[in-house]
């Protein structure tokens, strides 16, 4: 038997690159459907609907807006090839450089709004399935 | 297909499927596991590692292997789907010719995300697998 | 590129092959479907003591219907990879060529390169993209954004069953993704 290699030979997070994940700006979203109508791997899914705008100036006429409802990348389909964040007129799909965790279960891959909202600290994000019930 | 041992101490037997350009990632992050392992310790970990695209056509032969692994006299294998395409098809979810997840055909255990998924990724879930922790 | 007739594909692969031009490099078909109703087999061949020259083309139209056309596999053993790839894809006969698929699996129908071929996984999948702006279910009333890859049910899928089945020209057509058309009816 060969003597054990030391293992740290693969840094992990090192090289991950700038492609590791996407997150999504909420206050950037239109829900105008252009990354969800792009995307080549039918990954995103977008829920929305329609509210008036309040506190217009008295006189203007009624107009609305979208709001969103659900936001969710399936990151058992996604191939990260970024048209999404290339066509979002808004800015509000960013590259983030740490990578999608594994999960135990394909419905654990699905991120909604919660796990693609910008963290602030640098920790890796908790591992759906994995972590679960670990302290 | 190659048969590993991941840590080169006989902690992690490792047997790779190497379907599609997945592998090449996981040929990164084997880069310091020992090529020809000694017999399978008892109290050691076995992985199955489903690393690329799954064709209808192969996937008899996909599945025969981690059957094998799982009949065989060794200590239940952890099945690792790596990379869009295993998990769910990825970029070729539409096709004529590919199986939409590998889970459809056998259970498997942890699902990594990615087109494909960087080395780390991999290393991240057999430390975990293996009870080490980096940094 | 030489367009030839099909009935002389194998003489003038001859003639190219008496030319000088003795070493095949690739053999593939394409649906010309939605410019010509056929399918265009395309022959490259390089001479292997010109090799800075360009590749000859050479290039036969078989009708969609009934494609037919000789192998040259006598002649270019490699070639018969390629046509057998173009036979599975494209549903082409080379006569005296190789039968056994290649790619496919025995149970497999149908040509999946054909462009009026449908895939049925994304017609089967709600498209996400679907959906409008302001909406969390996408409403039939509308004149309804398709993916590309997948026909207006109009022509393929929901068709009125008293008009008689979309041709393939309809079907590649419409295939293209967008706003769906209105028909003229």
């Amino acid at each position: 038997m060969s003597a054990p290699v030391e293992p740290a030979a693969v840094e992990p997070a090192a090289g991950t690159g700038p492609h590791g994940s996407i997150q999504l700006i909420e206050s950037a979203c239109t829900s105008c459907m252009i990354c969800a109508r792009e995307c080549p791997s039918w990954c995103i899914t977008i829920d929305s609907h329609t509210e008036p705008i309040a506190d217009l100036p008295a006189g203007t006429r009624e107009r609305t807006q979208n709001v969103l409802d659900h936001f969710a990348i399936d990151w058992s389909l996604c191939m990260y090839c970024g048209i999404c964040v290339d066509e979002c007129p808004f800015d509000a799909l960013e590259w983030v450089s740490e990578h999608t965790v594994a999960a135990a279960s394909l419905v654990d891959l699905t991120h909604g709004r919660a796990e693609l909202a910008p963290r602030s600290g640098s920790g890796p994000a908790p591992r759906p399935g994995l972590d679960a019930g670990r302290a | 297909m190659r048969w590993l041992d991941w840590y080169g101490d006989g902690a992690l037997h490792v047997l790779d499927i190497g379907l599609a350009c997945c592998a090449l990632e996981f040929d990164a992050a084997a880069r310091q596991a020992a090529a020809l392992p000694a017999d399978v310790a008892p109290d050691a970990r076995v992985a199955v590692v489903i690393s690329g695209t799954v064709t209808d056509r192969l996937a008899p032969t996909v599945v025969a292997l981690v059957e094998a692994c799982q009949t065989a006299d060794l200590p239940r294998p952890t099945v690792v789907s790596f990379g869009a395409c295993a998990s769910s098809g990825g970029p070729y979810w539409d096709s004529y010719a590919v199986t939409k997840g590998v889970d459809q055909l056998v259970g498997v255990d942890v699902f990594v995300p990615g087109c494909p998924p960087p080395p780390e990724a991999l290393q991240a879930v057999f430390d975990e697998l293996v009870g080490r922790v980096r940094r | 590129m030489r367009v030839v007739p099909a009935e002389g594909w194998d003489g003038a692969a001859a003639e190219a092959y008496a030319e000088g031009w003795t070493a095949f490099d690739w053999l593939g078909a394409v649906d010309e479907i939605g410019r010509r109703d056929c399918l265009r087999i395309v022959l490259a061949l390089r001479d292997p003591t010109r090799p800075g020259e360009p590749e000859l083309l050479l290039s036969t139209d078989l009708p969609r219907s009934e494609p037919r056309v000789a192998s040259l596999r006598e002649r270019w053993a490699g070639a018969g990879w390629h046509e057998r790839e173009a036979a599975e894809l494209f549903g082409v006969e080379f006569v005296g060529g190789e039968r056994r698929a290649l790619l496919l699996g025995a149970d497999f129908a149908g040509t999946p390169l054909r462009k009026d071929e449908v895939l049925a996984a994304r017609t089967g999948a709600p498209w996400p993209g679907g959906k409008e702006p302001g909406e969390s279910a996408a409403s039939p009333s509308r004149r309804r954004m398709m993916p590309p890859g997948v026909p207006d049910p109009e022509v393929w899928g929901d068709r009125d069953a008293a008009a008689p089945d979309a041709d393939a020209d309809e079907i590649a057509a419409s295939a293209v993704g967008g706003r769906v058309r209105r028909r003229p009816r």
